[in-house]
Protein backbone atom coordinates (compact mmCIF):
# COMPACT_ATOMS: atom_id res chain seq x y z
CA UNK A 1 0.00 0.00 0.00
CA UNK A 2 2.87 2.32 0.79
CA UNK A 3 4.32 1.53 -2.34
CA UNK A 4 1.40 2.54 -4.71
CA UNK A 5 1.08 5.61 -2.19
CA UNK A 6 4.29 6.71 -2.84
CA UNK A 7 4.43 5.45 -7.07
CA UNK A 8 1.63 7.80 -6.93
CA UNK A 9 3.08 11.06 -5.54
CA UNK A 10 6.06 10.80 -7.78
CA UNK A 11 3.05 10.71 -10.26
CA UNK A 12 1.04 13.46 -9.39
CA UNK A 13 4.32 15.99 -8.97
CA UNK A 14 4.81 15.01 -13.15
CA UNK A 15 1.53 15.42 -14.09
CA UNK A 16 -0.03 19.21 -15.32
CA UNK A 17 -3.85 18.37 -14.09
CA UNK A 18 -2.93 19.32 -10.30
CA UNK A 19 -1.54 22.60 -11.63
CA UNK A 20 -4.95 23.35 -12.99
CA UNK A 21 -6.15 23.26 -9.01
CA UNK A 22 -3.74 25.10 -8.26
CA UNK A 23 -4.40 27.75 -10.66
CA UNK A 24 -8.30 27.89 -9.86
CA UNK A 25 -7.67 28.13 -6.77
CA UNK A 26 -4.84 30.92 -6.58
CA UNK A 27 -6.78 32.81 -8.99
CA UNK A 28 -9.79 32.51 -6.65
CA UNK A 29 -8.00 33.38 -3.65
CA UNK A 30 -6.24 36.62 -5.43
CA UNK A 31 -9.97 37.73 -6.27
CA UNK A 32 -10.95 37.24 -2.64
CA UNK A 33 -7.54 38.74 -1.46
CA UNK A 34 -7.48 41.92 -3.92
CA UNK A 35 -11.59 42.91 -3.42
CA UNK A 36 -11.55 41.85 0.18
CA UNK A 37 -14.47 40.33 -0.88
CA UNK A 38 -15.86 36.52 -0.84
CA UNK A 39 -16.40 34.50 -3.95
CA UNK A 40 -16.23 31.71 -5.68
CA UNK A 41 -18.56 28.75 -7.93
CA UNK A 42 -22.07 28.43 -7.08
CA UNK A 43 -25.11 27.21 -8.92
CA UNK A 44 -28.11 29.17 -6.40
CA UNK A 45 -28.24 27.07 -3.64
CA UNK A 46 -26.31 29.46 -1.79
CA UNK A 47 -27.43 31.54 1.23
CA UNK A 48 -26.10 35.55 1.87
CA UNK A 49 -23.29 36.10 3.96
CA UNK A 50 -24.04 38.52 6.65
CA UNK A 51 -21.95 41.44 5.98
CA UNK A 52 -20.01 41.20 9.91
CA UNK A 53 -19.02 38.06 8.30
CA UNK A 54 -14.66 38.71 8.37
CA UNK A 55 -13.10 38.06 4.85
CA UNK A 56 -11.76 34.85 5.39
CA UNK A 57 -14.63 33.21 6.96
CA UNK A 58 -16.87 34.17 4.33
CA UNK A 59 -14.36 32.40 1.98
CA UNK A 60 -14.60 29.59 3.91
CA UNK A 61 -18.28 29.81 3.27
CA UNK A 62 -18.04 29.32 0.20
CA UNK A 63 -15.90 26.68 -0.26
CA UNK A 64 -18.47 24.59 -2.15
CA UNK A 65 -16.42 26.57 -5.15
CA UNK A 66 -13.51 23.29 -3.89
CA UNK A 67 -16.13 20.35 -4.94
CA UNK A 68 -15.22 21.52 -8.70
CA UNK A 69 -11.73 21.89 -7.90
CA UNK A 70 -11.44 18.40 -6.22
CA UNK A 71 -12.72 17.08 -9.10
CA UNK A 72 -9.25 17.27 -10.56
CA UNK A 73 -6.86 15.40 -8.26
CA UNK A 74 -9.38 12.38 -8.02
CA UNK A 75 -9.10 12.19 -11.62
CA UNK A 76 -5.63 12.58 -12.10
CA UNK A 77 -5.21 9.87 -9.46
CA UNK A 78 -7.67 7.19 -10.49
CA UNK A 79 -9.45 7.90 -13.89
CA UNK A 80 -6.58 8.65 -15.88
CA UNK A 81 -5.03 5.15 -14.53
CA UNK A 82 -8.26 3.80 -17.11
CA UNK A 83 -8.34 5.54 -19.80
CA UNK A 84 -4.32 4.77 -19.97
CA UNK A 85 -5.33 1.57 -19.48
CA UNK A 86 -2.12 1.51 -17.11
CA UNK A 87 -3.76 0.01 -14.33
CA UNK A 88 -3.62 -3.37 -16.46
CA UNK A 89 0.03 -3.48 -15.53
CA UNK A 90 -0.35 -2.50 -11.87
CA UNK A 91 -2.87 -5.20 -11.29
CA UNK A 92 -1.25 -8.22 -13.80
CA UNK A 93 2.07 -8.14 -11.41
CA UNK A 94 1.88 -6.15 -8.55
CA UNK A 95 -1.05 -5.96 -6.61
CA UNK A 96 -4.60 -7.53 -6.15
CA UNK A 97 -7.86 -5.57 -7.15
CA UNK A 98 -8.43 -5.37 -3.27
CA UNK A 99 -5.20 -3.89 -2.49
CA UNK A 100 -5.15 -1.63 -5.65
CA UNK A 101 -8.54 -0.04 -4.62
CA UNK A 102 -7.75 0.57 -1.14
CA UNK A 103 -4.70 1.94 -2.04
CA UNK A 104 -6.22 4.50 -4.12
CA UNK A 105 -9.21 5.38 -1.96
CA UNK A 106 -7.16 6.01 0.77
CA UNK A 107 -4.28 8.04 -0.96
CA UNK A 108 -7.09 9.69 -3.02
CA UNK A 109 -8.66 11.19 0.40
CA UNK A 110 -5.52 11.98 1.87
CA UNK A 111 -3.90 13.89 -0.98
CA UNK A 112 -6.89 15.81 -1.67
CA UNK A 113 -7.99 16.60 2.16
CA UNK A 114 -4.18 17.80 2.41
CA UNK A 115 -4.03 19.89 -0.71
CA UNK A 116 -7.69 21.07 0.61
CA UNK A 117 -5.70 22.39 3.76
CA UNK A 118 -3.17 23.70 2.31
CA UNK A 119 -5.02 26.18 -0.04
CA UNK A 120 -7.03 27.17 2.73
CA UNK A 121 -4.34 27.56 5.17
CA UNK A 122 -2.30 29.10 2.52
CA UNK A 123 -5.09 31.78 1.77
CA UNK A 124 -5.86 32.18 5.21
CA UNK A 125 -1.99 33.15 5.62
CA UNK A 126 -2.00 35.41 2.14
CA UNK A 127 -5.36 37.24 3.44
CA UNK A 128 -3.50 37.82 6.51
CA UNK A 129 -0.53 39.60 5.53
CA UNK A 130 -1.64 41.25 2.77
CA UNK A 131 -5.20 42.79 4.10
CA UNK A 132 -4.25 42.74 7.96
CA UNK A 133 -6.07 41.98 11.00
CA UNK A 134 -8.76 43.97 9.79
CA UNK A 135 -9.94 41.79 7.21
CA UNK A 136 -8.77 38.54 8.72
CA UNK A 137 -10.19 36.06 11.74
CA UNK A 138 -8.02 34.72 14.70
CA UNK A 139 -6.22 31.67 13.57
CA UNK A 140 -7.90 29.67 16.22
CA UNK A 141 -11.42 30.73 14.83
CA UNK A 142 -10.51 30.31 11.21
CA UNK A 143 -8.94 26.89 12.29
CA UNK A 144 -12.09 25.59 14.22
CA UNK A 145 -14.26 27.08 11.38
CA UNK A 146 -12.31 24.99 9.14
CA UNK A 147 -12.03 21.73 10.51
CA UNK A 148 -15.70 21.74 11.33
CA UNK A 149 -16.82 22.14 7.42
CA UNK A 150 -13.65 19.53 7.10
CA UNK A 151 -15.61 16.30 7.24
CA UNK A 152 -18.07 17.47 4.35
CA UNK A 153 -15.18 17.25 2.20
CA UNK A 154 -13.56 14.18 3.19
CA UNK A 155 -17.61 13.41 1.77
CA UNK A 156 -16.98 15.18 -1.39
CA UNK A 157 -13.89 13.09 -1.97
CA UNK A 158 -14.86 9.71 -1.18
CA UNK A 159 -18.02 10.02 -3.28
CA UNK A 160 -15.80 11.54 -5.83
CA UNK A 161 -13.36 8.69 -5.59
CA UNK A 162 -16.08 6.06 -6.08
CA UNK A 163 -17.82 7.96 -9.35
CA UNK A 164 -13.97 7.64 -10.36
CA UNK A 165 -14.16 3.55 -9.80
CA UNK A 166 -17.75 3.47 -10.94
CA UNK A 167 -18.17 5.33 -14.09
CA UNK A 168 -14.20 4.85 -15.01
CA UNK A 169 -14.25 6.86 -18.35
CA UNK A 170 -12.48 10.23 -17.88
CA UNK A 171 -15.54 12.24 -20.17
CA UNK A 172 -18.39 9.87 -18.06
CA UNK A 173 -16.93 10.86 -14.52
CA UNK A 174 -16.20 15.02 -15.57
CA UNK A 175 -19.61 15.06 -16.59
CA UNK A 176 -21.44 13.15 -13.68
CA UNK A 177 -19.40 14.80 -11.24
CA UNK A 178 -19.69 18.43 -12.65
CA UNK A 179 -23.53 18.03 -12.72
CA UNK A 180 -24.20 15.98 -9.73
CA UNK A 181 -24.88 19.47 -7.85
CA UNK A 182 -27.12 20.93 -10.16
CA UNK A 183 -29.12 17.89 -10.74
CA UNK A 184 -29.85 17.43 -6.97
CA UNK A 185 -30.26 21.25 -7.18
CA UNK A 186 -33.01 20.55 -9.56
CA UNK A 187 -34.55 17.74 -7.54
CA UNK A 188 -34.60 19.52 -4.60
CA UNK A 189 -36.39 22.58 -6.52
CA UNK A 190 -39.12 20.34 -8.13
CA UNK A 191 -39.95 18.72 -4.82
CA UNK A 192 -40.34 22.34 -3.57
CA UNK A 193 -42.54 24.15 -6.05
CA UNK A 194 -44.90 20.84 -5.52
CA UNK A 195 -47.72 23.07 -4.57
CA UNK A 196 -50.70 20.75 -3.00
CA UNK A 197 -53.20 20.00 -0.07
CA UNK A 198 -52.84 15.84 -0.25
CA UNK A 199 -51.17 15.32 2.71
CA UNK A 200 -48.00 13.22 0.67
CA UNK A 201 -47.61 15.85 -1.62
CA UNK A 202 -46.91 18.20 1.64
CA UNK A 203 -44.60 15.85 2.87
CA UNK A 204 -42.70 15.68 -0.49
CA UNK A 205 -42.76 19.30 -0.65
CA UNK A 206 -41.42 19.53 3.11
CA UNK A 207 -38.49 16.71 2.41
CA UNK A 208 -37.43 19.22 -0.62
CA UNK A 209 -37.23 21.90 1.81
CA UNK A 210 -34.79 19.78 4.32
CA UNK A 211 -32.95 18.26 1.79
CA UNK A 212 -31.56 21.74 0.36
CA UNK A 213 -30.34 22.48 3.54
CA UNK A 214 -27.96 18.89 2.97
CA UNK A 215 -26.67 20.15 -0.34
CA UNK A 216 -23.18 20.69 -0.63
CA UNK A 217 -23.54 24.33 -1.38
CA UNK A 218 -25.88 24.98 1.65
CA UNK A 219 -23.95 22.59 4.00
CA UNK A 220 -20.38 24.19 3.34
CA UNK A 221 -21.80 27.73 4.26
CA UNK A 222 -24.18 26.91 7.29
CA UNK A 223 -21.95 24.53 8.98
CA UNK A 224 -19.43 27.67 8.99
CA UNK A 225 -21.61 30.71 9.72
CA UNK A 226 -25.21 29.43 11.25
CA UNK A 227 -24.23 25.92 12.84
CA UNK A 228 -26.36 24.42 15.43
CA UNK A 229 -25.50 21.34 17.39
CA UNK A 230 -28.25 19.07 16.15
CA UNK A 231 -27.17 20.15 12.20
CA UNK A 232 -23.87 19.40 13.03
CA UNK A 233 -24.42 16.30 13.63
CA UNK A 234 -27.28 15.55 10.72
CA UNK A 235 -24.05 16.94 8.80
CA UNK A 236 -21.54 14.56 10.02
CA UNK A 237 -23.96 11.72 9.90
CA UNK A 238 -24.72 11.94 6.60
CA UNK A 239 -21.25 12.25 5.97
CA UNK A 240 -19.88 9.27 7.47
CA UNK A 241 -23.05 7.67 5.46
CA UNK A 242 -21.19 8.64 2.05
CA UNK A 243 -18.04 7.68 3.03
CA UNK A 244 -18.85 4.49 4.18
CA UNK A 245 -21.68 4.03 0.88
CA UNK A 246 -19.04 5.50 -1.38
CA UNK A 247 -15.95 2.84 0.10
CA UNK A 248 -18.46 -0.19 -0.80
CA UNK A 249 -19.80 0.63 -3.72
CA UNK A 250 -16.61 1.61 -5.19
CA UNK A 251 -14.67 -1.53 -3.82
CA UNK A 252 -17.27 -3.84 -5.32
CA UNK A 253 -17.63 -1.76 -8.72
CA UNK A 254 -14.05 -2.26 -9.31
CA UNK A 255 -13.52 -6.33 -7.91
CA UNK A 256 -16.88 -7.63 -9.03
CA UNK A 257 -16.28 -6.02 -12.93
CA UNK A 258 -14.06 -6.85 -15.63
CA UNK A 259 -10.95 -4.90 -16.65
CA UNK A 260 -11.10 -3.56 -20.01
CA UNK B 1 11.75 -33.18 -12.95
CA UNK B 2 11.27 -29.86 -13.96
CA UNK B 3 9.51 -27.24 -11.74
CA UNK B 4 5.76 -26.64 -13.14
CA UNK B 5 5.82 -22.77 -12.72
CA UNK B 6 1.96 -22.52 -14.55
CA UNK B 7 -0.41 -25.15 -14.54
CA UNK B 8 -4.03 -24.64 -15.59
CA UNK B 9 -6.74 -27.12 -14.99
CA UNK B 10 -10.39 -26.95 -16.92
CA UNK B 11 -9.83 -23.20 -16.99
CA UNK B 12 -13.21 -21.83 -18.81
CA UNK B 13 -14.29 -18.12 -19.36
CA UNK B 14 -17.70 -17.26 -20.90
CA UNK B 15 -19.14 -14.03 -21.57
CA UNK B 16 -22.37 -14.14 -21.51
CA UNK B 17 -23.16 -16.78 -24.09
CA UNK B 18 -20.11 -16.63 -25.77
CA UNK B 19 -16.91 -18.77 -24.69
CA UNK B 20 -14.12 -17.28 -25.02
CA UNK B 21 -11.95 -20.07 -23.26
CA UNK B 22 -13.16 -23.53 -22.86
CA UNK B 23 -11.81 -26.33 -20.74
CA UNK B 24 -7.98 -25.60 -21.09
CA UNK B 25 -5.14 -27.21 -19.81
CA UNK B 26 -2.00 -26.44 -19.79
CA UNK B 27 1.25 -26.73 -18.18
CA UNK B 28 4.52 -24.57 -18.11
CA UNK B 29 7.59 -25.70 -17.35
CA UNK B 30 10.90 -23.75 -15.70
CA UNK B 31 13.04 -22.74 -18.46
CA UNK B 32 9.92 -22.83 -21.30
CA UNK B 33 9.59 -20.59 -23.94
CA UNK B 34 6.03 -21.43 -24.25
CA UNK B 35 4.58 -20.11 -27.38
CA UNK B 36 0.46 -19.71 -27.45
CA UNK B 37 -0.54 -19.42 -31.01
CA UNK B 38 -4.09 -19.33 -32.12
CA UNK B 39 -6.05 -16.56 -34.20
CA UNK B 40 -7.04 -13.21 -33.55
CA UNK B 41 -10.25 -13.97 -31.11
CA UNK B 42 -9.01 -17.96 -30.21
CA UNK B 43 -8.35 -17.10 -26.89
CA UNK B 44 -4.90 -16.47 -26.24
CA UNK B 45 -5.33 -12.95 -24.57
CA UNK B 46 -8.17 -14.50 -22.12
CA UNK B 47 -5.92 -17.55 -20.88
CA UNK B 48 -3.27 -14.64 -20.00
CA UNK B 49 -5.39 -12.24 -18.33
CA UNK B 50 -6.55 -14.97 -16.14
CA UNK B 51 -3.53 -16.21 -15.00
CA UNK B 52 -2.05 -12.57 -14.08
CA UNK B 53 -5.42 -11.70 -12.59
CA UNK B 54 -6.81 -8.71 -14.69
CA UNK B 55 -10.02 -11.49 -14.75
CA UNK B 56 -11.42 -14.63 -13.11
CA UNK B 57 -12.26 -17.68 -14.61
CA UNK B 58 -15.76 -18.78 -14.54
CA UNK B 59 -14.88 -22.66 -14.43
CA UNK B 60 -11.81 -24.04 -13.80
CA UNK B 61 -8.25 -23.46 -11.76
CA UNK B 62 -4.66 -22.67 -12.20
CA UNK B 63 -1.89 -22.61 -9.91
CA UNK B 64 1.42 -20.64 -10.53
CA UNK B 65 4.55 -21.21 -9.10
CA UNK B 66 3.07 -23.87 -7.05
CA UNK B 67 0.22 -21.59 -5.67
CA UNK B 68 -3.31 -21.28 -6.27
CA UNK B 69 -5.79 -19.10 -5.01
CA UNK B 70 -5.30 -16.39 -3.02
CA UNK B 71 -1.96 -17.41 -2.47
CA UNK B 72 -1.44 -17.31 -5.81
CA UNK B 73 -1.48 -13.45 -5.26
CA UNK B 74 1.61 -13.03 -3.39
CA UNK B 75 2.90 -14.71 -6.97
CA UNK B 76 2.60 -11.74 -8.71
CA UNK B 77 5.39 -10.26 -7.94
CA UNK B 78 7.64 -12.76 -9.51
CA UNK B 79 5.83 -12.30 -12.86
CA UNK B 80 6.45 -9.61 -15.55
CA UNK B 81 3.66 -8.88 -17.94
CA UNK B 82 2.70 -7.26 -20.70
CA UNK B 83 -0.56 -7.62 -22.06
CA UNK B 84 -2.56 -6.62 -25.36
CA UNK B 85 -1.37 -3.30 -26.30
CA UNK B 86 1.40 -1.65 -24.22
CA UNK B 87 0.29 0.85 -21.56
CA UNK B 88 1.72 3.89 -19.99
CA UNK B 89 1.13 7.38 -19.16
CA UNK B 90 1.52 9.37 -21.92
CA UNK B 91 2.26 12.59 -20.01
CA UNK B 92 5.88 10.81 -18.73
CA UNK B 93 8.83 9.85 -20.21
CA UNK B 94 9.90 6.48 -20.70
CA UNK B 95 12.05 6.73 -17.98
CA UNK B 96 9.78 8.48 -15.42
CA UNK B 97 6.77 5.43 -16.50
CA UNK B 98 9.42 3.41 -15.46
CA UNK B 99 10.09 5.05 -11.99
CA UNK B 100 6.55 4.75 -11.08
CA UNK B 101 6.40 1.13 -11.32
CA UNK B 102 9.75 0.69 -9.32
CA UNK B 103 8.09 2.87 -6.66
CA UNK B 104 5.23 0.59 -7.41
CA UNK B 105 6.74 -2.83 -7.26
CA UNK B 106 9.06 -1.78 -4.37
CA UNK B 107 12.28 -1.49 -6.37
CA UNK B 108 14.81 0.88 -4.62
CA UNK B 109 17.86 0.49 -7.62
CA UNK B 110 16.73 2.83 -10.04
CA UNK B 111 20.06 1.43 -12.09
CA UNK B 112 17.67 -1.52 -13.29
CA UNK B 113 15.68 1.06 -15.16
CA UNK B 114 18.59 2.13 -17.43
CA UNK B 115 19.76 -1.83 -17.80
CA UNK B 116 16.12 -2.73 -19.32
CA UNK B 117 16.13 -0.07 -21.44
CA UNK B 118 19.82 -1.13 -22.52
CA UNK B 119 17.97 -4.42 -23.24
CA UNK B 120 15.13 -3.34 -25.46
CA UNK B 121 18.01 -0.32 -27.11
CA UNK B 122 15.52 2.30 -25.93
CA UNK B 123 18.29 3.96 -23.99
CA UNK B 124 18.64 7.19 -26.18
CA UNK B 125 15.00 7.95 -26.17
CA UNK B 126 14.35 7.65 -22.14
CA UNK B 127 13.79 11.23 -21.76
CA UNK B 128 10.91 11.20 -24.49
CA UNK B 129 7.62 11.40 -23.70
CA UNK B 130 5.87 7.79 -24.42
CA UNK B 131 2.83 9.83 -25.56
CA UNK B 132 5.68 10.47 -28.62
CA UNK B 133 6.74 7.51 -28.87
CA UNK B 134 6.25 4.85 -31.92
CA UNK B 135 4.19 1.73 -31.87
CA UNK B 136 7.44 -0.54 -32.02
CA UNK B 137 8.98 1.50 -29.21
CA UNK B 138 6.28 1.53 -27.09
CA UNK B 139 6.28 -2.02 -27.72
CA UNK B 140 9.84 -2.48 -26.57
CA UNK B 141 9.12 -0.17 -23.42
CA UNK B 142 6.34 -2.76 -22.81
CA UNK B 143 8.67 -5.58 -22.40
CA UNK B 144 11.34 -3.50 -20.40
CA UNK B 145 8.65 -3.07 -17.86
CA UNK B 146 7.72 -6.58 -18.05
CA UNK B 147 11.77 -6.97 -17.27
CA UNK B 148 12.06 -4.37 -14.45
CA UNK B 149 11.43 -6.89 -11.27
CA UNK B 150 14.13 -8.86 -12.73
CA UNK B 151 10.73 -11.58 -12.81
CA UNK B 152 11.30 -15.93 -12.89
CA UNK B 153 8.31 -15.74 -15.25
CA UNK B 154 7.13 -13.10 -18.21
CA UNK B 155 3.57 -13.16 -19.97
CA UNK B 156 4.14 -11.42 -23.12
CA UNK B 157 1.03 -11.04 -25.06
CA UNK B 158 1.65 -10.47 -29.01
CA UNK B 159 5.31 -8.48 -27.78
CA UNK B 160 6.01 -8.04 -31.80
CA UNK B 161 3.33 -6.39 -32.90
CA UNK B 162 4.43 -3.13 -34.24
CA UNK B 163 8.10 -4.10 -34.56
CA UNK B 164 10.20 -4.04 -37.64
CA UNK B 165 11.94 -7.25 -38.75
CA UNK B 166 15.65 -6.04 -37.21
CA UNK B 167 13.84 -5.13 -33.51
CA UNK B 168 12.17 -8.58 -33.76
CA UNK B 169 15.21 -10.51 -34.73
CA UNK B 170 16.71 -8.31 -31.48
CA UNK B 171 13.80 -8.85 -29.25
CA UNK B 172 14.29 -12.68 -30.25
CA UNK B 173 17.83 -13.06 -29.01
CA UNK B 174 16.98 -11.15 -25.81
CA UNK B 175 14.33 -13.82 -25.29
CA UNK B 176 16.88 -16.95 -25.49
CA UNK B 177 19.78 -15.23 -24.02
CA UNK B 178 17.69 -14.20 -20.74
CA UNK B 179 16.17 -18.01 -20.69
CA UNK B 180 19.47 -19.02 -21.03
CA UNK B 181 21.37 -17.14 -18.94
CA UNK B 182 18.94 -15.87 -15.99
CA UNK B 183 16.40 -19.42 -16.59
CA UNK B 184 13.23 -17.00 -17.13
CA UNK B 185 10.58 -18.76 -17.86
CA UNK B 186 8.26 -17.44 -21.17
CA UNK B 187 4.67 -17.31 -21.98
CA UNK B 188 4.36 -15.56 -25.40
CA UNK B 189 1.41 -15.94 -27.67
CA UNK B 190 1.32 -14.25 -31.33
CA UNK B 191 -0.44 -14.96 -34.22
CA UNK B 192 2.58 -14.93 -36.56
CA UNK B 193 3.67 -18.76 -36.47
CA UNK B 194 7.10 -18.17 -38.30
CA UNK B 195 8.15 -16.12 -35.30
CA UNK B 196 6.87 -17.59 -32.64
CA UNK B 197 8.49 -20.98 -34.27
CA UNK B 198 11.76 -19.03 -34.05
CA UNK B 199 11.68 -18.26 -30.39
CA UNK B 200 9.39 -21.05 -28.19
CA UNK B 201 10.43 -24.51 -27.50
CA UNK B 202 7.22 -25.79 -26.61
CA UNK B 203 3.81 -24.74 -28.09
CA UNK B 204 0.50 -24.53 -27.60
CA UNK B 205 -2.33 -24.36 -30.54
CA UNK B 206 -5.51 -22.50 -29.80
CA UNK B 207 -8.87 -21.79 -31.94
CA UNK B 208 -11.98 -20.81 -30.89
CA UNK B 209 -11.49 -20.74 -27.18
CA UNK B 210 -10.17 -25.00 -27.25
CA UNK B 211 -6.97 -25.74 -26.67
CA UNK B 212 -6.35 -28.00 -29.73
CA UNK B 213 -2.77 -29.89 -29.07
CA UNK B 214 0.27 -29.08 -26.83
CA UNK B 215 3.64 -30.17 -28.69
CA UNK B 216 7.33 -29.26 -27.86
CA UNK B 217 9.50 -28.12 -30.71
CA UNK B 218 11.07 -31.67 -31.45
CA UNK B 219 7.08 -32.95 -32.11
CA UNK B 220 6.30 -29.86 -34.09
CA UNK B 221 9.35 -30.51 -36.24
CA UNK B 222 8.97 -34.02 -36.71
CA UNK B 223 4.92 -33.65 -37.77
CA UNK B 224 6.32 -30.50 -39.85
CA UNK B 225 9.59 -31.69 -41.37
CA UNK B 226 9.66 -33.22 -45.10
CA UNK B 227 9.00 -37.21 -45.10
CA UNK B 228 8.41 -40.64 -47.15
CA UNK B 229 5.30 -41.67 -46.17
CA UNK B 230 5.05 -45.50 -46.64
CA UNK B 231 1.84 -46.90 -46.17
CA UNK B 232 1.71 -50.71 -46.22
CA UNK B 233 0.11 -54.00 -44.95
CA UNK B 234 2.84 -54.70 -42.94
CA UNK B 235 4.32 -51.91 -40.61
CA UNK B 236 7.20 -54.42 -38.95
CA UNK B 237 8.59 -56.13 -41.80
CA UNK B 238 8.07 -52.74 -43.83
CA UNK B 239 10.69 -51.02 -41.12
CA UNK B 240 13.08 -54.21 -40.74
CA UNK B 241 13.71 -54.06 -44.38
CA UNK B 242 14.01 -50.34 -44.82
CA UNK B 243 16.22 -51.00 -42.01
CA UNK B 244 18.29 -53.85 -42.87
CA UNK B 245 18.29 -53.52 -47.03
CA UNK B 246 18.63 -49.94 -46.80
CA UNK B 247 20.59 -49.12 -44.02
CA UNK B 248 18.26 -46.07 -43.21
CA UNK B 249 17.58 -45.56 -39.33
CA UNK B 250 15.75 -42.37 -39.21
CA UNK B 251 11.92 -43.56 -39.43
CA UNK B 252 9.66 -43.76 -37.25
CA UNK B 253 6.24 -46.32 -37.81
CA UNK B 254 3.54 -43.47 -36.84
CA UNK B 255 0.28 -46.49 -36.93
CA UNK B 256 -0.37 -49.92 -38.01
CA UNK B 257 -0.42 -48.64 -41.28
CA UNK B 258 2.20 -46.06 -42.49
CA UNK B 259 6.09 -45.16 -41.79
CA UNK B 260 7.88 -41.96 -42.28
CA UNK B 261 11.00 -42.42 -43.61
CA UNK B 262 13.10 -38.88 -42.78
CA UNK B 263 15.99 -39.68 -44.23
CA UNK B 264 16.71 -37.53 -47.44
CA UNK B 265 18.71 -40.27 -49.76
CA UNK B 266 15.90 -42.80 -49.85
CA UNK B 267 14.19 -43.43 -53.21
CA UNK B 268 10.66 -44.32 -53.36
CA UNK B 269 11.56 -46.40 -56.61
CA UNK B 270 14.15 -48.63 -54.66
CA UNK B 271 11.24 -49.01 -51.61
CA UNK B 272 8.61 -50.09 -53.74
CA UNK B 273 10.85 -52.35 -55.81
CA UNK B 274 12.26 -53.96 -52.45
CA UNK B 275 8.81 -54.12 -50.61
CA UNK B 276 7.15 -55.49 -53.89
CA UNK B 277 9.79 -58.60 -54.30
CA UNK B 278 9.08 -59.24 -50.07
CA UNK B 279 5.64 -59.42 -51.15
CA UNK B 280 4.79 -56.43 -48.77
CA UNK B 281 1.34 -55.28 -49.68
CA UNK B 282 1.75 -51.56 -50.85
CA UNK B 283 -1.17 -48.72 -50.05
CA UNK B 284 0.80 -46.17 -51.06
CA UNK B 285 4.41 -44.21 -50.91
CA UNK B 286 4.62 -40.54 -51.34
CA UNK B 287 6.42 -37.47 -50.23
CA UNK B 288 5.16 -35.40 -47.14
CA UNK B 289 5.74 -32.60 -45.19
CA UNK B 290 4.05 -29.13 -44.41
CA UNK B 291 4.97 -25.69 -43.40
CA UNK B 292 3.74 -24.72 -39.38
CA UNK B 293 1.05 -22.33 -41.67
CA UNK B 294 -0.62 -25.49 -43.22
CA UNK B 295 0.04 -27.55 -39.72
CA UNK B 296 -1.99 -25.26 -38.28
CA UNK B 297 -4.91 -25.33 -40.64
CA UNK B 298 -5.04 -28.79 -40.65
CA UNK B 299 -5.18 -28.68 -37.10
CA UNK B 300 -8.05 -26.13 -37.29
CA UNK B 301 -9.43 -27.95 -39.95
CA UNK B 302 -9.55 -30.96 -38.16
CA UNK B 303 -11.76 -29.53 -35.02
CA UNK B 304 -13.98 -28.18 -37.57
Amino acid sequence: MINIMRADIYRMSKTKGMLLFWLFTAFTYIISIASKGYGGITIGATFDIPKNVNVDIGQLAMNSTFYYFLIMPVFCIITSEFSEHTIKNTISSSVSKRLYFMSKFLFSILYSTFSFMLANFGYYAANRLINGRKYSSAPADFAKAFFTQLPMFIAVISALTMFAFLLRKGALYNAVTISAPIVGLMIVQVLMSINSDKELLKKLSGLGEKLLYYHVEVMSQKIVLDPSDSYINNCYIICAAVIVLSFIIGYFSFTKRELN
Amino acid sequence: MRETILQTVGLTKRYRKFTALDNADMTVYRGDIYGLIGRNGAGKTTAMKIVTGLTEPTEGSYSIFGKSGQAAQSEKRRIGCLIENPAFFGNLTAYQNLKYYCYQKGITDMEQIDKVLALVNLSDVKNKKFRKFSLGMKQRLGIAFALLDSPDLIILDEPINGLDPIGISELRETFHRLNRENNITFIISSHILSELYAVANRFLFIDKGKVLKEVTKQELDLECSRCLVVRTNDTKKTAMLIESRQGIEDYKIINSEEVRIYDETAKPDEINKMLIGENVGIFGIYESGVSLEDYFKQLIGEEN
